[in-house]
C-alpha cells in the first residue's frame, strides 16, 4: 500500500502519485500522526482490555473476518466499494469549499431510486441495471443539489442544510417502504409485511468476477475505482478541476478569475450527492446485502465515507486504500463477535482512528503558525467550508 | 554626526516621561519586528510615530497594548518598570488605543461597544450615562443605544474615541486615524487631540506615514525603520524631506518616491484630510532635479537611482489634461449606480479613460471606491449604467465578460481576490487563462511553466520557485503576480486599485513604472487610489470621487490640494 | 371526556419528550451565539444518557446519574473545545468524529454490560395537577423537569445580560474586534460549549433516568440534531428555540400516539417534521440573516 500519510495539506496535488504521496512539510506531520495512531491504537486495545477482552484476540478475528481467506477479501471488497464512492464525492465537494455532510441521506436516495427503476420499469438485461444506476446518480444528485439552491436562494448555510436533509431522506424512504403503492413488498397469502422492498430482480444486480471460494470481485469496486481514477484526473489535470480548486481556495479570486462559482459550486455538491447516490445503488445491488430497498441500509455507509474523505484528505486515490481500512474493519467486526467483543468496538477504533489522522496535520500547521508570529501563515484546513459566501 | 542615542538624550526633557520603552525586542522566527527600541512619551504631548508599512510600528504598539509579548526590555510608566500580560492589564495601566479596524462588533450597540473589554457587573444606565458624559465633554455626539452597524465611518471613530477615553488613559494610541475619515472628521478628530493633550494633559502616540499629518500635529517624531529607532526629533526642528530620508533610508530623489512618501508636490499645502497647517509646511516640493538639502547620516542604500520619468506621464499623442473626446474612449463607465442593503453606494457614476491615459480616481476611503472595484472585478452587478470598452458595452451578467472584454485589473485587496495563497505561482499566473494552457481536456504543465516562466523573468517576480504557493511570496511580489497575469491578457484597459498599498518603497517604484510603461504602451489605466500623492503623481487626470458621485474632474496640472479638497469633501470646484 | 384525555395525554408525552430537547437546546443555543456550530450535541446527549444509567445503577441513585450525565457532557464539550478552538480543527470534523465515537463507545458498552433501572421521583403539584387538560401534563412529572424553569432564564440571562453573555455575543459575531478589544475568543468558545456541555448532559440523562430508566442502544436517536434544528427554526433567538422543541416534542407524541388514536396520519411526515420546519423557517423567513457572523468559524489571532 502507497503511504497514505496525510501530511499537510498540499497545493493541489499534481501529478497522479502525488495524490497519493503528497508533498509534506518536514518530517513532523507523519511522525506525528503516527504517534496518534499508535495512540489510537493503544487506547482501543486498553479498551478491549479493560472490558475482559482480548486485544491480540481481536486482531486475529479482526483479520479472520476481513483478510485471512479469498471469502473474507470478497466481503470486505463489498464494503470498501460504496464507502469509496461516497468518499470520492466527499473530495469533489470539499475541494470546491463546500462541506456536504448529507451523504448518509444521498445514499438512501440513490438507493431508492434504483429500486424504484428496478422494480417498476419493465426493463430486463443490462439496461435495467444501467438506468438504475444512472437514476441513483441523478436523484441523489438533484437532492444534493437542492441544498446548493437553498443556499444560492436564501443563504441556507450548506453544512446545516445537508444535514438536515439527511433525515428527511431517511423518512422518505421509510415512507416509501410502507406503502403498497410505491415500494413496499407485495404480500403473499397472510404472511405479514415488512417495511421493505421486494428483491431486485436478477438482471438489476450487480454481478462479480471471479467464483466461489475464490476471491470474487463485484463490479461496484470496479465503480468505485473507476470513478476515483475518473476524479481524481478531473480534479488535478483538467481545467475544469483548476477552476474547482481555485473555488475551494479562494472563491472571491476565482469569481474574478471569471469562474460562475454558483454554477460550478452547485455541480460540486450535485457530483458528490450523485456519486453519494451510486452508492446507494451499489449497497442495493450488490451482494453486500439483501437487495432489498430497507430504511436502515445505508448501514452508516454516508458517514463513514465522509470520514474516509477527512483522513484522505480530499484526495481521491489517496481514499482507495483508506476505504479499504474501513471495509477491513467493517468486515472484520462481523467476526469480533465471536471472541465476546462486542463488533460495535470498530467503531471505537474507527473514530479514533480518523482523529488520529485529521489533527496531526492540523496542529503541525498550527504550531508552524504560531511559530512564525503568523506572518507566513501556512495553509489552512481543506475541510473548511469557505466558499459558501460567495457563492450566494 | 551624532548618533541617534545621543540625540534623544538631548531631547529627553528632564520630566518624567508618562511612558518610557527601553531595548524593546521581538523577533518572529528569522524577522526581527522590534530592535532594541528606545521611546519616551510626555505628559501633555502628541508623539508621532512615523514608519512604512512593516518598520515595526503595529508590533511596538501591539507590545504595549499586552496583544503581543515582546522577546526582551523594559516597558516603564512614570518610573516603575511594568508588565503588560494581556490587554486588560495595558488598560489598567492607562494605556489605552483607538483601533482603526476591526474592533468593534457591529451587531452590538454603542455602550455595548463601550464597555466590551471591561470586567464586573454589567450596568446598561450607567454605561449609557457615561457614553453621554464623553460625548459632551469632547463633543462627540452619539446615540448610547444605536447599534454600531447603522453608524457612518466617522460616527464609528467617535464611538472608538469614546471608548478609549471613557477609561481616562493617561496613554492614548491612535493607528493611522484619518484614513477613512472626511476631512471634516479629520479637523474634528485633532481638535479631540489637541484638547485631551493640552487641557488633560495626556499623552498620545499618533501612528501614522502621512508625513504632512505628523508634521502638523504631533509635538515630537519618532521614525522607525525595519524595528529600529533611527531618528527622534522635535516636530518643528525637523522637515518633512528630512522625516521621509530617515523613514526610507535614502535619498527621496524620485518623485514617485516622494509620492509614496506621502509628499505632496505641489503649492505646499498638506494634502486634504489633515488640519491646516501650523508647523513647517512641507515648503518646496522635492522635485527630481532638486536634491534634498540634508543628506542622512546613513549613506543612501542606492545612490543611483532610476532615471527620473516624465513628471506627467502621458503618452506621446495623448493630449494631457483631458482631451478624451476626440478618440473613442478605451473605458467608458456611464450612469453606474449600486445599491447596498438601500444604501447608494456609487450614485450615477460616469468617467471616461482614454487609452494611453492614466486617470486617476481619488477620495478618501469608503466613498465608493471598493463598490467601483468590485464591479469592474465581476463581483457585484450595477442597479443601472453600463461600462463601455473600447466603444462596446459588457455584458456584466455573465461571469468573466470584462476580461475577455480587455480589462485587467489589480483588486483592492489582492489576499481576498487578487490571487490564491494556497495555489502556486505559476498556477496563479495563467489563473485568467486556464484554457489558454490547456489542450484536449486537459491542464498542459508544460504550456503553464512556459508561461509563467517568461511572466516571471519579464516582471521580475522573485520566487522560490514556480510551484511555490503564493502565499511564500512577499507582498510586492505577489502584486506583480497579479500585474504580470492581468497584463499578460493584453488588455486595453488596466484597472489598478490601491496598487501600491501595503508594499514598500522599492515595489511601489516598480508599480508606478509598470503602470506608466502600461500607459505608454497604450493601455487606458483606472487607478483607483486614496494617496492623493500617488494620484499626483501619475495620473494625467484626477476625478475625485465623494459618497459614490463623482465630484469633479480636473486636470493635474490644475489640481491644487484646496481644489481636490474641496471635490472630496463633496463641494464641486 | 375521552378526547380532552387524549389531549392531556399527547401534552403529557409532548412535554416528556420536549424537555431533553428544551435542556440541550438552552446550551446549542449559548454555543452558537458565541459561534460554535456544536453538532456532537449528539455525542453528549448520548453519553450522558448511557454514563447516567451507568451510574445509578452502580450507586442505585437516579440523582447521582443524573450528575454523572452533566459531567461527560462537560467532558465532551471539553474535548470538542480543545480540539476545534485550541488545535482548531474544523469544528463539523470534530463533531463527526465524536459523535461517531460516542455511539460505537456506548453501543460497545452497553452490549457487554447490564444495568439496573432507575428512574428519578416524580414530582406533583398538589392542586395545579387537577387543572383540567393541562394540569396533569404540566404539574405531575420528573423532578428535573423542573429544573427548566431555572436553566431557561439563566441560560437567558447569561447571554443577554452578563458581561459573560455580552463577550460570547461579540465572539460570536466578530470575533477579531473581540480579540482586539481583549477579549480571550477562544476561551470564550470553550466556556460556551462546556455550558453546553453540560445541559445537553442533563437533557440526555434526563432521558435515560428520567423517562426511561434504562439504555438502549443508540437512545438518542438523532435528538442532537434536532435540538440543532430547533436553534435554526428559532432564529438563533431562545423563546422561538424553545418553541421549536415544543412543538417538535408534541409531533413526537402524536407519532406515537397514532396508532392507539386509531388515526391514519403520516407516521413519517411527523418524524420529518422538526427538520422540515428548520428548513422552511431558514427559506421562508429567511432566518440565516440573524446567524451569528461566525458561526462555525475558527479564531486564529492574525488572520482576518
Amino acid at each position: 500500500m502507497t503511504a497514505t500519510s496525510p501530511g499537510a495539506p498540499s497545493g493541489t496535488g499534481r501529478r497522479l502519485l502525488g495524490l497519493l504521496a503528497p508533498r509534506t512539510y518536514g518530517w513532523q506531520t507523519p511522525a506525528a500522526t503516527a504517534v496518534a495512531v499508535l495512540a489510537a491504537l493503544a487506547l482501543s486495545s486498553a479498551l478491549i482490555a479493560v472490558t475482559g477482552g482480548s486485544p491480540s484476540a481481536s486482531v486475529q478475528a479482526l483479520y479472520q473476518g476481513s483478510m485471512a481467506d479469498w471469502t473474507a477479501w470478497t466481503s470486505t471488497l463489498l464494503y470498501t466499494a460504496p464507502l469509496l464512492l461516497v468518499a470520492v464525492g466527499a473530495c469533489v465537494s470539499a475541494r470546491s469549499g463546500l462541506f456536504n455532510i448529507g451523504q448518509e441521506g444521498q445514499v438512501l436516495i440513490g438507493a431508492l431510486a434504483a429500486a424504484w427503476v428496478g422494480l417498476r420499469l419493465a426493463i430486463t438485461g443490462p439496461a435495467l441495471l444501467v438506468l438504475m444506476l444512472l437514476a441513483a446518480a441523478l436523484a441523489a444528485g438533484a437532492w444534493a443539489g437542492l441544498s446548493s439552491l437553498m443556499h444560492r436562494l436564501r443563504g441556507v448555510n450548506v453544512v446545516v442544510s445537508t444535514m438536515l436533509m439527511t433525515f428527511v431522506a431517511q423518512q422518505v424512504v421509510a415512507y416509501a417502504v410502507n406503502m403498497p403503492w410505491l415500494l413496499q413488498e407485495s404480500r403473499v397469502g397472510n404472511a405479514p409485511v415488512s417495511p421493505q422492498s421486494n428483491p431486485m430482480p436478477p438482471s438489476g444486480l450487480l454481478g462479480s468476477f471471479g467464483e466461489y471460494p475464490g476471491l470474487q470481485v463485484n463490479g461496484g469496486l470496479i465503480l468505485a475505482v473507476g470513478a476515483a481514477v475518473l476524479v481524481a484526473v478531473a480534479i488535478t489535470r483538467t481545467p475544469w478541476g483548476f477552476r474547482l480548486t481555485m473555488l475551494g481556495r479562494n472563491p472571491l479570486a476565482a469569481k474574478h478569475a471569471g469562474v460562475r462559482v454558483n454554477a460550478l459550486g452547485g455541480a460540486a455538491l450535485a457530483i458528490s450527492g450523485a456519486l453519494a447516490g451510486l452508492a446507494g445503488a451499489v449497497l442495493l445491488a450488490s451482494p453486500v446485502g439483501v437487495n432489498r430497498l430497507q430504511p436502515g441500509m445505508a448501514m452508516n455507509i454516508g458517514w463513514d465515507g465522509l470520514l474516509v474523505a477527512l483522513v484522505a484528505r480530499n484526495r481521491p486515490l489517496a481514499a482507495v486504500p483508506v476505504a479499504l481500512l474501513f471495509g477491513v474493519l467493517r468486515s472484520g467486526g462481523g467476526f469480533l463477535a465471536a471472541t465476546g467483543v462486542p463488533s460495535f468496538l470498530v467503531d471505537v477504533v474507527k473514530a479514533l482512528l480518523v482523529l488520529a489522522f485529521v489533527a496531526p496535520p492540523v496542529v503541525v500547521a498550527l504550531a508552524r503558525r504560531r511559530r512564525s508570529g503568523g506572518r507566513t501563515a501556512g495553509p489552512r484546513q481543506e475541510a473548511a467550508p469557505v466558499a459558501e459566501e460567495a457563492i450566494a | 554626526m551624532r548618533t541617534v542615542d545621543e540625540r534623544a538624550r538631548e531631547l529627553t526633557p528632564p520630566s518624567t516621561p508618562a511612558l518610557r520603552l527601553r531595548g524593546i525586542s521581538k523577533r518572529y522566527g528569522p524577522v526581527v519586528a522590534s530592535d532594541d527600541v528606545d521611546l519616551d512619551v510626555e505628559h501633555g504631548e502628541i508623539h508621532g510615530l512615523l514608519g512604512e508599512n512593516g518598520a515595526g510600528k503595529s508590533t511596538l504598539m501591539k507590545i504595549l497594548l499586552g496583544l503581543v509579548q515582546r522577546d526582551s526590555g523594559t516597558i516603564m510608566r512614570g518610573d516603575t518598570p511594568v508588565d503588560v500580560h494581556n490587554p486588560q492589564a495595558a488598560v489598567a495601566l492607562g494605556i489605552g488605543m483607538v483601533h482603526q479596524h476591526f474592533s468593534l462588533i457591529d451587531a452590538l450597540t454603542v455602550w455595548e461597544n463601550v464597555i466590551l473589554g471591561d470586567t464586573g457587573r454589567i450596568d446598561r444606565a450607567a454605561a449609557c450615562r457615561q457614553v453621554e458624559e464623553v460625548s459632551r465633554r469632547y463633543g462627540l455626539p452619539i446615540d448610547p443605544a444605536a447599534r454600531v452597524d447603522r453608524l457612518s465611518a466617522g460616527e464609528r471613530q467617535r464611538v472608538e474615541l469614546i471608548k478609549c477615553l471613557r477609561r481616562d488613559p493617561s496613554v492614548l494610541i491612535l493607528d493611522e486615524p484619518t484614513s477613512v475619515l472626511t476631512q471634516a472628521e479629520s479637523a474634528e478628530l485633532f481638535t479631540v487631540l489637541r484638547h485631551v493633550v493640552r487641557a488633560e494633559n495626556r499623552a498620545v502616540i499618533l501612528i501614522s506615514h502621512k508625513l504632512a499629518e505628523i508634521t502638523a500635529a504631533t509635538d515630537r517624531v519618532t521614525v522607525l525603520r525595519k524595528g529600529r529607532v533611527v531618528f527622534h526629533s522635535a516636530t518643528r526642528d525637523t522637515t518633512p524631506p528630512e522625516l521621509a530620508r530617515w523613514m526610507v533610508g535614502r535619498d527621496v530623489s524620485l518623485r514617485a518616491e516622494g509620492a509614496a512618501l506621502g509628499m505632496l508636490p505641489v503649492d505646499g499645502a498638506p494634502p486634504a484630510g489633515t488640519a491646516p497647517a501650523e508647523t513647517a509646511s512641507p515648503g518646496t516640493p522635492p522635485s527630481e532635479d532638486t536634491p534634498p538639502t540634508e543628506p542622512p547620516a546613513e549613506p543612501p542604500a542606492e545612490p543611483a537611482a532610476a532615471p527620473a520619468p516624465p513628471a506627467v506621464a502621458a503618452a506621446p499623442g495623448v493630449p494631457s489634461g483631458g482631451a478624451a473626446t476626440e478618440i473613442v474612449p478605451a473605458l467608458r463607465l456611464s450612469g453606474l449606480t449600486v445599491t447596498t442593503d438601500g444604501v447608494t453606494v456609487l450614485s450615477d457614476l460616469s468617467l471616461d479613460v482614454a487609452p494611453g491615459e492614466i486617470v486617476g480616481l481619488y477620495g478618501v476611503e469608503g466613498n465608493g471606491q471598493s463598490t467601483l472595484g468590485d464591479l469592474l472585478s465581476g463581483l457585484l452587478l450595477p442597479a443601472s449604467g453600463t461600462v463601455e470598452l473600447a466603444g462596446r458595452p459588457v455584458e456584466l451578467e455573465r461571469p468573466g465578460a470584462l476580461h475577455r472584454a480587455g480589462l485587467g485589473i489589480i483588486p483592492e485587496d489582492r489576499h481576498s481576490s487578487g490571487v490564491v495563497l494556497d495555489m502556486s505561482v505559476a498556477e496563479n499566473l495563467v489563473m485568467k487563462s486556464v484554457g489558454d494552457v490547456s489542450g484536449r481536456g486537459f491542464v498542459s504543465r508544460r504550456k503553464m511553466h512556459a508561461v509563467a516562466r517568461r511572466l516571471a523573468a519579464e516582471f521580475n517576480i522573485v520566487a522560490p520557485s514556480l510551484d511555490a504557493p503564493v502565499r511564500s511570496l512577499s507582498g510586492g511580489n505577489q502584486q506583480r503576480v497579479v500585474l504580470a497575469r492581468e497584463l499578460s491578457a493584453g488588455p486595453c484597459v488596466l484597472v489598478a486599485a490601491q496598487p501600491t498599498h501595503g508594499l514598500d518603497v522599492g515595489a511601489i517604484e516598480d508599480m508606478y513604472r509598470r503602470l506608466r510603461e502600461a500607459a505608454s504602451g497604450g493601455v487606458a489605466v483606472l487607478l483607483i487610489s486614496t494617496e492623493l500623492e500617488e494620484v499626483m503623481a501619475l495620473a494625467s487626470r484626477i476625478a475625485v470621487i465623494s459618497s459614490g458621485r463623482i465630484t469633479g474632474v480636473l486636470p493635474t496640472a490644475e489640481a491644487t490640494a484646496e481644489r481636490l479638497g474641496m471635490l472630496v469633501g463633496g463641494v464641486a470646484a | 371526556m375521552s378526547a380532552a384525555d387524549d389531549i392531556s395525554t399527547i401534552l403529557s408525552s409532548g412535554i416528556r419528550l420536549a424537555v431533553p430537547l428544551a435542556l440541550a437546546a438552552c446550551g446549542e443555543y449559548l454555543a452558537e451565539r458565541a459561534g460554535t456550530m456544536n453538532i456532537s450535541l449528539e455525542a453528549m446527549m448520548l453519553g450522558a444518557a448511557f454514563g447516567s444509567v451507568a451510574t445509578a445503577s452502580a450507586t442505585g441513585s437516579a440523582t447521582a446519574g443524573l450528575v454523572a450525565g452533566v459531567l461527560i457532557g462537560l467532558v465532551i464539550g471539553f474535548v470538542h473545545g480543545n480540539l476545534a478552538h485550541r488545535l482548531e480543527i474544523n469544528t463539523f470534523v470534530v463533531g463527526l468524529v465524536l459523535n461517531a465515537l460516542m455511539l460505537g463507545l456506548t453501543s460497545y458498552l452497553i452490549t457487554i454490560s447490564s444495568f439496573d433501572s432507575h428512574q428519578v421521583a416524580q414530582v406533583s403539584v398538589p392542586w395545579l395537577r387537577d387543572i383540567p387538560l393541562i394540569g396533569h401534563p404540566l404539574f405531575v412529572e420528573r423532578w428535573p423537569v423542573y429544573l427548566l424553569i431555572l436553566v431557561i432564564p439563566l441560560t437567558w440571562w447569561l447571554v443577554e445580560r452578563s458581561r459573560w453573555g455580552l463577550e460570547l455575543r461579540a465572539v460570536g459575531e466578530q470575533p477579531q474586534a473581540a480579540d482586539v478589544t481583549g477579549i480571550r475568543v477562544n476561551l470564550r468558545r470553550r466556556q460556551a460549549l462546556l455550558w453546553c456541555g453540560a445541559l445537553a448532559g442533563l437533557g440526555g440523562a434526563y432521558l435515560a433516568v428520567g423517562e426511561v430508566g434504562s439504555f438502549n442502544q443508540n437512545m438518542t436517536a438523532g435528538r442532537g440534531y434536532i435540538v440543532i434544528a430547533a436553534v435554526i427554526f428559532g432564529a438563533w433567538r431562545l423563546g422561538r428555540t424553545l418553541l421549536g422543541c415544543a412543538l417538535f416534542g408534541l409531533a413526537d407524541a402524536m407519532r406515537l400516539a397514532l396508532p392507539a388514536l386509531g388515526l391514519t396520519l403520516n407516521s413519517q411526515l411527523l418524524v420529518v417534521a422538526p427538520y422540515l420546519l428548520a428548513l422552511l423557517a431558514m427559506l421562508v423567513f429567511a432566518t440565516g440573516n440573524r446567524e451569528p457572523k461566525a458561526l462555525g468559524q475558527p479564531f486564529e489571532r492574525g488572520s482576518t
